[in-house]
């Protein structure tokens, strides 16, 4: 039973890998050079927001520093900073996990929104004490709602696919060893 | 059992919370690494980059092209307005080409007429765009071509027309082009056939800004475009695009190079002109000449003038 459930962890762990790195993929695609004046929701953030909110194990902070990190690299952004600003946030909703397990969906939306926001905001704000070139603010406000918009899809995806869905009362203590 | 559980959790807890710290720790510690010296952590990025890319190339290459395939499909649904657009182009076309090889005739008539020596050290490497920056924020290229090629930060980058935009990190197989739709992209340029120095500045759109103009009143749209150089970054001369103005009033550059399909990119090689920094150099390499009829000195010149004649 241990055993399984052991290798079950790992499974996801690296479905979680898999996942990012498929997003990843999709957008270092060189499809269009021409600058868009729209921005697409960050499907890697909405992944683990939604995984650490549902089963923290899956999602472990090493695992989510690695991976921003490595997207931080990729996409030419300052590196670190972001992946940073993730982990707390991320860390923050793991904290408020046990009281959202009982609420409704709406509810867990409003408090991802508000970690969502609260990241952006703190991210253009180091940023800019820091004097770094940022990007117009208008695009980073249309991926925060664009990402808040994805959340519930990304939430059904990640509970009818791929059975990632929060710890029911009794199961807690069946799982452990 | 739950008390049990319970201290086990609180022990894991703290020691996850002390994880966390550190991984933030380290993550901040990097950024102000990043902000204090970026060039070290911008080559630790490069190297990131060449590492991880290539690796996703076998399956890039087959995926970019399906998705091309689609968009050319959909544009074979209103192939008879492009037949005829096309038709019409050609028309104009042919008129130019007529023009240009007469132009071509001409030019090479007067090159011969002067005996110049065009520049043979302008050679260019080809690469292959191998993914784009993946963020809506940053306007850049990866290509497949990097410090084993000889490729050097700064170079510029074209496609078959005009400037795309300039190498900004370098790997060992791959490097970045930043294009000259992006932010932090300032080319200094000539507006022909005006002579006036401009900044074009990327800002996000499909065309750049065109600023610091010494008299806006006497350059008008659909001016060349060219870089002057200015600054030793680009070798001079390359075609940028066209002037133009935007509903708002501001002056635009459309540019030249084909930015909806960036497939091939041409790096030019470009080794630094010499600096010409101290103005007595020029005059005498000596310095200053004490006595122009002194025999030794006077040798000296004639020496060093004899290969400028030749």
């Amino acid at each position: 039973m241990a055993e399984r459930s052991q290798t079950y962890l790992w499974a996801m762990r690296a479905l979680f890998v898999g996942i990012c790195t498929l997003f990843v993929f999709l957008r270092l695609l060189p499809l269009d050079t021409l600058p868009r004046g729209w921005a697409g929701p960050d499907f890697i953030l909405a992944f683990t927001l939604a995984w650490g909110l549902r089963r923290p194990e899956f999602v472990p902070p090493l695992l989510v520093a690695a991976v921003f990190l490595l997207c931080d690299l990729l996409f030419h952004r300052p590196p670190g900073l972001w992946a940073a600003l993730v982990l707390i946030g991320s860390q923050t909703l793991r904290a408020r996990a046990p009281d959202l397990r009982d609420l409704t969906f709406p509810v867990e939306w409003v408090s991802v929104a508000t970690t969502l926001v609260a990241m952006t905001l703190g991210y253009r704000l180091i940023l800019g004490v820091l004097m770094v070139d940022q990007a117009p603010l208008g695009l980073s406000l249309m991926q925060m709602l664009m990402t808040l918009i994805a959340y519930p899809l990304v939430v059904l995806v990640s509970q009818s696919l791929l059975g990632v869905r929060k710890v029911a009362p009794g199961e807690l203590d069946a799982m452990r060893p | 059992m739950a008390k049990d559980r319970n201290q086990d959790g609180d022990y894991s807890g703290q020691l996850r919370r002390l994880l966390v710290g550190v991984l933030l720790l380290c993550l901040l510690g990097l950024f102000l690494v990043w902000r204090i010296d970026s060039p070290r952590i911008e080559r630790f990025r490069a190297q990131v980059i060449d590492r991880v890319v290539p690796s996703f190339d076998w399956a890039m290459a087959p995926v970019t092209g399906a998705v091309n395939i689609i968009h050319d499909f959909q544009s074979y649904q209103r192939i008879y307005q492009q037949n005829q657009e096309l038709r019409r182009e050609l028309q104009q076309m042919k008129a130019w080409k007529e023009a240009a090889l007469q132009l071509e005739q001409e030019n090479a008539r007067l090159l011969d007429l002067n005996n110049v020596q065009l520049d043979p050290r302008l050679t260019f490497v080809t690469g292959v765009v191998l993914a784009d920056s993946g963020s809506p924020f940053r306007q850049s290229v990866l290509i497949n071509v990097g410090a084993r090629d000889g490729i050097v930060d700064g170079w510029a980058a074209m496609d078959g027309l005009g400037l795309v935009g300039r190498i900004s990190g370098v790997g060992d197989n791959t490097s970045r082009v930043i294009l000259l739709t992006d932010t932090s992209s300032h080319i200094p340029v000539t507006i022909e056939p005006s002579g006036q120095q401009a900044l074009v500045s990327g800002d996000n759109t499909p065309s750049p800004t065109v600023s610091f103009i010494e008299a806006p009143d006497r350059v008008r749209p659909g001016d060349r475009l060219i870089t002057s150089g200015d600054g030793g970054v680009f070798p001079a001369g390359l075609h940028v695009g066209q002037l133009a103005k935007d509903p708002g009033g501001r002056l635009r550059v459309r540019l030249s190079a084909d930015y909806e399909r960036l497939e091939f990119l041409r790096v030019l090689r470009n080794w630094r002109d010499e600096r010409i920094s101290d103005p007595g150099g020029l005059v005498t390499p000596y310095g200053p000449i004490p006595n122009p009829v002194d025999p030794e000195n006077a040798a000296q010149e004639s020496v060093v003038a004899e290969p400028a004649d030749g």
